[in-house]
């Protein structure tokens, strides 16, 4: 299946040449897939954490897991997305995303750290 | 563009009610507003730099988590794991709690072109990851290993 349909579809084709030859915008992209997978690895370890546990509380490592590759598919479909505002000299400010990942990441160490302290305390 | 505007305002209400729950001095604390609401666009780099430094504070926050649940989940046989664990996700927590309000408050430092206010938070986490390290030394030297 060929994906150009999609592609030409989209507000924002990706252009011939990228805008900064810093290269900051592909930098910033890579900083948001290196967290996806930090995400990723953190609820895997979950998941084994919590086996030991009770089979629910598995379910808050397989949350954070699909976040993190929700994220990573996020991250490559904003990259393509930035260049047409950065080049029309638009702000890429996105506080929406950043709140998001800091509140599930809160949300899932909070919980994390709850179980561990309730495993420590009742021995398990 | 009409979905970005619907959700924002969703948002924000969301928000509001749970702030109207909250004292005055708590809510001015720990909810700082929209950045957007202040100031002009800076230039689109810093704003990428602040993104990309609160995604390394986020990867720190996971990193912390991994190393606390790898703690408690692999070390059975180290002695004192389990503090070690908790002491690992404590600090991880209070890293990825104030990552998002440290965001914002420096984008919106950037939009007024003032000065951008310095953290506590890397003193707090050399001293509190040393101090895992120490204790994680000291067990391991004098509880024993395998025991």
């Amino acid at each position: 299946m060929s994906l150009s349909p999609w592609l030409a579809g989209r507000p924002h084709s990706r252009p011939g040449q990228v805008h900064d030859t810093m290269l900051q915008h592909e930098r910033t992209a890579l900083a948001w897939e290196r967290t996806a997978f930090a995400a990723i690895v953190a609820g895997l370890l979950f998941i084994r954490f919590a086996t030991a546990l009770h089979p629910l509380l598995t379910l808050i490592g397989f949350a954070q897991v699909f976040f993190g590759g929700g994220l990573l598919i996020w991250a490559g479909y904003h990259y393509d997305e930035l260049h047409g505002p950065l080049r029309a000299g638009q702000s890429p400010v996105h506080p929406r995303a950043t709140r998001a990942v800091g509140w599930v990441t809160t949300g899932f160490i909070g919980g994390a750290t709850l179980a561990a302290t309730a495993a420590v305390i009742l021995g398990l | 563009m009409y979905l970005r505007v619907v959700d924002s305002k969703l948002m924000a209400r969301s928000t509001e009610d749970l702030q109207s729950y909250l004292p005055p001095q708590f809510r001015a604390r720990v909810f700082v507003g929209d950045p957007r609401d202040h100031g002009d666009d800076p230039d689109y780099r810093f704003t990428l730099a602040n993104e990309r430094t609160f995604l390394a504070w986020i990867r720190t926050s996971l990193a912390l988590a991994a190393g606390g649940l790898g703690a408690v989940t692999i070390l059975n046989d180290f002695p004192g794991e389990e503090v070690l664990g908790l002491g690992l996700l404590t600090l991880s927590f209070l890293t990825a709690a104030t990552s998002y309000r440290r965001w914002a408050i420096i984008e919106k430092a950037m939009r007024l072109s003032q000065p951008l206010p310095p953290s506590k938070l890397p003193l707090l986490m050399g001293i509190g990851v040393g101090l895992v390290s120490v204790v994680a030394a000291i067990l391991f030297a004098f509880g024993g290993a395998g025991g």
